[in-house]
């Protein structure tokens, strides 16, 4: 796999408090790395200092080894953030069928998006009336619609119950024909199922990076799971 | 897959994105039920001034009908349009600003933003998007307007459509900047309230400055650059090239502060050089359009202007006026000597001076203790004049008598005004019910998904 995108040194402070020192990382082709770390690790921050929507201190991105700006990183990498409630008043299918109209994308595309996540009978429905899980549902099709090679996604299954998971979990392996995925996960089981390697993120700074065998190793662990792994490190 | 989407992406030119944002722009617009409120409202106030207008411009109408030389001071667009059009300043300036900060900083609450700054648009491509679909709001807070110029030819009134579009055009600008200063509050506020409190205060701020404008100083020079102020001198059917180049230095200046800080992406420093360079390069403009004002006298009555013969016979005088005036600010002489002289001077003189001087109200009542008190002195090419008058019918012959000036009046044709006595209480339905409940039935049709999947 060849190194398609690529964090040196990104660094970031907000008032006196330091969030993120000195991250360095690369993301390989058609893998899914894992952005792992508890609530406050900094995981959100990396991403919106990526993707050119928080400037950062220190440091440089890089796409198949050439700097790029932050503000042009959009044209390489769509971030899917969390929590968000995009044109909340709209119908979801108003919404759904406007991001793919922007974004270039096929109708079939949307249609087949729509019935992978089950969105169907929400289509009418206005997006801040959505539960939590079909909120998480409508980001993630407008996530998958977007065109960029490189998709990096805040918490993806949070609200989803465990069928749920392994259902958007399937989708997500489809879409790495085209794709490459940076999923910021904290619950370790999901993580494990789905990602390549990890990227363990605590209190701003990079405690491992690798695949599950590797971090293990690091840790001076014959087997175990991402959590116990994580718990050594961390 | 990813490729294939990527071209279409690529392919798509900014063009075509703007153009499908816009649409969605107005339909986020158009589901908004405050934009239906402030037109139900608008619709009420509206009428309720016309109605009010048309009952007292009937009733002077009346005996100005009986005594013809008081026909001439029944202008319609005095009598009934700017009155008329008064709710329109109510709402453009207490509620159209929440229509606004709705549009502009729901994305950024809600998270929309983060998507769309994604986008291959830029933060002014974004801002002009959302300018251009407030613009369709626009269009529909003209209806109750246009309601009024219909029913008013309905009546049998008389439009001077110069008049009429001048005052519309200055709403207009009004409009504008509010909308810029609305923008720019959102862009530099977290929630939705401040974003409103930091409009307002601009907006009442400028109101509460207007009061200041007629007084010296700097609050009297602060308060020329009032919306109010400016609001008001299209309203009077004097159309100005300082008035025009103001509006849109603001409503330039707000709107480039508030797509330079809408991306939270840009350090401070980063933010702050473009602001700068904007905010001069407008201020050189403003500056150089105010060195060679334009003024367009549009009232059928020519009010804001001499006799033709007088205006070249001034434009001749080239040397320098010096006009002294020993009269308090808050003379109501001064009010008049200003509105029906100075101002008129100022536009055709080259080279004017107005010195006011030393006047203090300490007599009895008020009254100046100075022997001066009332007097106006001309200077003109070392010859010396003074006079009590305020009228222009006594300050030309003394201006062109300075100016070894010969002038005889050009004949043109004298205005009659347009008297009429009408009955507008019956467009009470349309404006207390037909438009309202058209406004809450289009609420109610926009907000319905079989409206949507027909867009």
């Amino acid at each position: 796999m060849s190194e398609l995108f690529r964090s040196e040194g990104i660094s970031k402070h907000f008032g006196m408090c330091q969030v993120l020192s000195n991250i360095s990382f690369s993301v390989y082709s058609g893998e899914i790395l894992g952005i792992i770390g508890p609530n406050g690790a900094g995981k959100t921050t990396l991403m919106e200092c990526m993707t050119g929507l928080l400037p950062f201190d220190k440091g440089g991105i890089y796409w198949k080894n050439r700097q790029v700006s932050p503000l042009l990183a959009k044209k390489f990498i769509f971030y899917l953030p969390d929590g968000i409630l995009p044109y909340a008043e709209q119908r979801a299918g108003v919404v759904l069928r406007f991001f793919q109209r922007m974004y270039g994308a096929e109708k079939t595309e949307l249609n087949r998006l729509i019935e992978r996540l089950e969105l169907s009978s929400m289509l009418k429905k206005q997006v801040y009336s959505l539960s939590k899980g079909y909120r998480r549902r409508l980001l993630l099709a407008i996530g998958l619609l977007s065109p960029q090679p490189l998709l990096m996604l805040d918490e993806p299954f949070d609200g989803f119950d465990l069928r749920q998971t392994l259902g958007v979990m399937e989708l997500l392996r489809e879409t790495l024909a085209g794709k490459t995925l940076l999923l910021s996960i904290h619950q370790l089981t999901e993580a494990e199922k789905i990602c390549d390697r990890f990227l363990l993120l605590n209190t701003g700074k990079v405690s491992a990076i690798g695949s599950l065998e590797q971090l293990q190793k690091q840790a001076g662990l014959n087997g175990g799971s991402l959590e116990e792994v994580f718990l050594a490190i961390v | 897959m990813g490729a294939a989407l990527r071209r279409c992406f690529l392919q798509l030119s900014e063009f075509q994105l703007s153009r499908v944002l816009l649409m969605q722009e107005i339909r986020t617009l158009l589901i908004s039920p405050a934009l239906w409120i402030m037109l139900v409202i608008l619709s009420l106030l509206v009428g309720y001034s016309f109605i009010q207008a048309v009952e007292l411009f009937s009733q002077a109408s009346q005996t100005a009908l009986s005594y013809p030389e008081l026909a001439s001071g029944m202008n319609p667009t005095e009598g009934v349009f700017v009155p008329a059009f008064g709710a329109y300043y109510l709402v453009e300036t207490l509620l159209l600003p929440f229509v606004a900060i709705r549009l502009f900083g729901q994305d950024k609450q809600n998270g929309t933003l983060k998507l769309l700054l994604q986008l291959p648009l830029s933060p002014f491509s974004l801002n002009v998007v959302k300018l251009l679909a407030m613009s369709v709001v626009w269009l529909f807070i003209l209806l109750p307007g246009v309601s009024v110029f219909i029913i008013w030819q309905y009546l049998g009134g008389a439009v001077h459509f110069p008049e009429l579009l001048t005052l519309m055009l200055g709403h207009t600008l009004f409009v504008l900047t509010i909308i810029c200063i609305a923008m720019f509050a959102t862009a530099i506020s977290d929630t939705l309230p401040t974003a409103a409190m930091i409009c307002l205060a601009a907006t009442l701020g400028s109101w509460v400055l207007d009061f200041a404008a007629g007084e010296g100083g700097w609050m009297g020079a602060l308060g020329a650059w009032s919306l109010t102020t400016l609001l008001r001198q299209f309203e009077s059917g004097l159309l100005s090239s300082d008035s025009i180049a103001s509006f849109l230095a603001l409503s330039l200046l707000f709107f480039t502060a508030a797509s330079v800080l809408l991306h939270p992406g840009r350090k401070l420093c980063q933010k702050t050089k473009p602001l700068f360079v904007a905010a001069v390069a407008l201020l050189f403009v403003v500056f150089t359009i105010m060195q060679v004002p334009q003024y367009r006298d549009v009232t059928e009555n020519r009010k804001h202007s001499f006799n033709p013969a007088d205006v070249r016979a001034l434009q001749q005088m080239n040397k320098p006026l010096k006009i002294t005036i020993h009269l308090a600010p808050e003379d109501g002489r001064l009010y008049d000597l200003e509105r029906e002289v100075l101002a008129k001077l100022r536009r055709t003189v080259p080279n004017l001076e107005v010195v006011f001087a030393n006047t203090q109200s300490t007599g009895l009542f008020g009254a100046s203790e100075n022997d001066n008190y009332g007097l106006i002195e001309y200077e003109y090419a070392d010859k010396h004049d003074m006079s009590y008058s305020n009228s222009s019918f006594e300050i030309l012959p003394l201006l062109y008598a300075l100016g070894g000036l010969k002038v005889t009046p050009d004949v043109i044709p004298s205005y009659t005004g347009h008297p009429l006595v009408a009955d507008a209480s019956n467009s009470k339905w349309w404006f207390y019910l037909l438009l309202p409940l058209m406004f809450l039935l289009s609420a109610y049709l926009f907000r319905q998904p079989q409206f949507l999947r027909r867009q």
